[in-house]
């Protein structure tokens, strides 16, 4: 009894202790980004090109079955009940600009480009390049994570538009193999989309993107523990970021529902 | 990497796969029950919580979309059919896919990864046993014999997420008419089709997880992106198997209890 709580104590303490270096990393990366100098330029490109050649693939297939199957056949069905296929456009404006397309670019940007990162830090770290690195007075932070940080959030964010055509694009798939004509599901598509609902989208996908860059440097930069210790450090910093995401966009899309009531318009 | 590059993994993938499922179909695995026993033993201490973490969210996820897309075509009683058909039939299969390949499939990768680079698997064929049955094979039958009921309970906790952001939160309908409509609309057949998408991602990822770590070489720096690389292969599988899944189970045939 005494034993388990002190191993809840200590798991507690230890998951408050990441949350805050977590935290710390965060504050350092974006203080380290804005003062000059500004030499991370070469490498911020250079993992920018990284994780859009991890992605691109990857992201065609998942948006495109995840629009195709959940959104799309299971709305498709319902609506199809009333007589109401034309409607699926709207329907495709929530589903896919709202929740399928950042959630989708998030969980390939972890799982494909943030577990790489993950993995090539923690590989630094434990063949000392990182120490080495300081002893030559360079920061690790400025040199390492500030390219990172930057090129991941960028890319989750441009990946964004990316499953947003392809999830749209699975949608007027739907909408052919329930032999329904292409125009009312344009029609209301472009009726119902609003700039709130885009702009949104955005800046969700980009915090996403920010909290995929936060986790899987500080899980590589921290890798310990022998032979098995990058890989733990990827399975770790893939959880982490899972969870993550799902508890931003838990908070994040209930306050702009809350706040913006335009959104919740049928036209 | 070339396009028969590519091919010949596969090949050798698939090639492996054969191997790990004839033994488990073959009875061989049976030798090693106790070690099943074990391997199921760590699923569910180490994995349960964070999969029903995510299918939590998730559900929470759905109950808001569905409470204020309901209250938007003005009838928030009916939430409950969007919740029902969005927990039961996509997002659980998929965050419990989503789940079992970064917990439990990257963990495997990092596991036998580690074994195989530090000549752990070649020992064991020097002692004489069979290394596939006794790590890969013993990993699948006791993720087979503990998911259906991991699976099971995630589906409860998400739709107690739904329950929570609906009624408790949202609160624009009352618990009996939210129940009502959200158990009308599904049955234990979708549970079912459900379970078996779940379970179908799963084994996929665990296969996965087995390969990717039973073949990783060049040092820990290796183990890790082998780890990084299994999570490629299971975020396109997880996806296509629950497009495929849904487009097999309920394409054109929506199962809602409206109309004739």
């Amino acid at each position: 009894m005494t034993g388990a709580l002190t191993r809840a104590t200590r798991s507690t303490s230890d998951f408050v202790e990441t949350v805050g270096s977590m935290g710390i990393l965060t504050g350092k990366t974006l203080v380290s980004a804005i003062r000059p100098p500004y030499s991370y330029g070469s490498e911020f490109a250079e993992q920018l090109l990284f994780a859009i050649r991890l992605c691109w693939f990857p992201m065609i297939v998942a948006s495109l079955c995840f629009s195709y199957g959940p959104s799309g056949i299971q709305a498709a069905n319902f609506l199809g009940l009333f007589g109401a296929l034309d409607r699926l456009g709207g329907v495709f404006v929530v589903a896919v600009v709202r929740e399928f397309a950042p959630l989708v670019s998030a969980i390939v940007m972890a799982g494909v480009a943030g577990t790489a990162m993950c993995a090539d830090l923690g590989a630094r770290r434990i063949r000392e390049e990182l120490d080495a690195l300081q002893v030559l007075g360079i920061d690790p932070v400025k040199s390492l994570v500030v390219p990172r940080f930057l090129a991941l959030t960028l890319a989750t964010g441009l990946f964004n538009f990316y499953a947003l055509v392809f999830g749209t694009l699975g949608g007027a798939l739907v909408t052919i193999t329930n032999g329904a004509p292409l125009g009312p599901f344009w029609a209301t598509y472009f009726s119902n989309a609003t700039t709130t609902e885009l702009w949104a989208s955005e800046v969700k996908t980009l915090a996403y993107g920010a909290i995929i860059a936060v986790v899987c440097c500080y899980k590589g930069l921290t890798v310990s523990g022998g032979p098995e210790g990058v890989g733990r450090a990827v399975n770790e910093a893939v959880v982490v970021a899972f969870l993550g995401i799902g508890a931003f966009n838990y908070v994040f899309t209930q306050t702009l529902l809350a706040t913006h009531p335009i959104l919740n318009v049928p036209r | 990497m070339s396009v028969a590059a590519h091919l010949d993994n596969f090949g050798r993938y698939l090639r492996f796969c054969g191997r790990v499922v004839g033994a488990l179909l073959s009875l061989r695995v049976m030798r090693f029950f106790g070690e099943a026993l074990r391997q199921a033993g760590i699923l569910i201490t180490g994995s349960l919580l964070v999969i029903m973490g995510l299918v939590f969210i998730l559900g929470l996820q759905c109950g808001i979309e569905g409470a204020y897309g309901a209250a938007s075509v003005g009838a928030p009683s009916v939430s409950g059919a969007f919740t029902a058909l969005c927990d039961l039939r996509e997002v659980t299969p998929y965050a419990f896919g989503y789940m079992m390949a970064a917990k439990v499939g990257t963990g495997m990768v990092a596991e036998l990864g580690s074994m195989r680079i530090s000549d752990e698997i070649d020992a064991l064929e020097v002692m004489g046993f069979d290394s596939v049955v006794y790590l890969a094979a013993t990993r699948l039958l006791a993720m087979l014999m503990v998911l259906p009921f991991v699976y099971i309970t995630a589906v409860a906790v998400g739709f107690l997420g739904s329950y929570i952001a609906v009624v408790q939160q949202i609160a624009q309908v009352s618990p009996g008419g939210y129940w009502q409509i959200f158990w009308q609309f599904q049955n234990p057949v979708d549970l079912l089709y459900s379970a078996l998408k779940g379970i179908a991602m799963a084994t996929v990822v665990v296969l996965t997880g087995v390969y990717y770590g039973y073949f990783a070489g060049g040092g820990p720096v290796g183990v890790g992106r082998a780890t990084a690389k299994s999570m490629v292969a299971n975020i396109i599988s997880v996806h296509v198997i629950g497009m495929l899944g849904t487009q097999l189970f309920w394409g054109g045939r929506p199962r809602a209890p409206i109309g004739g």
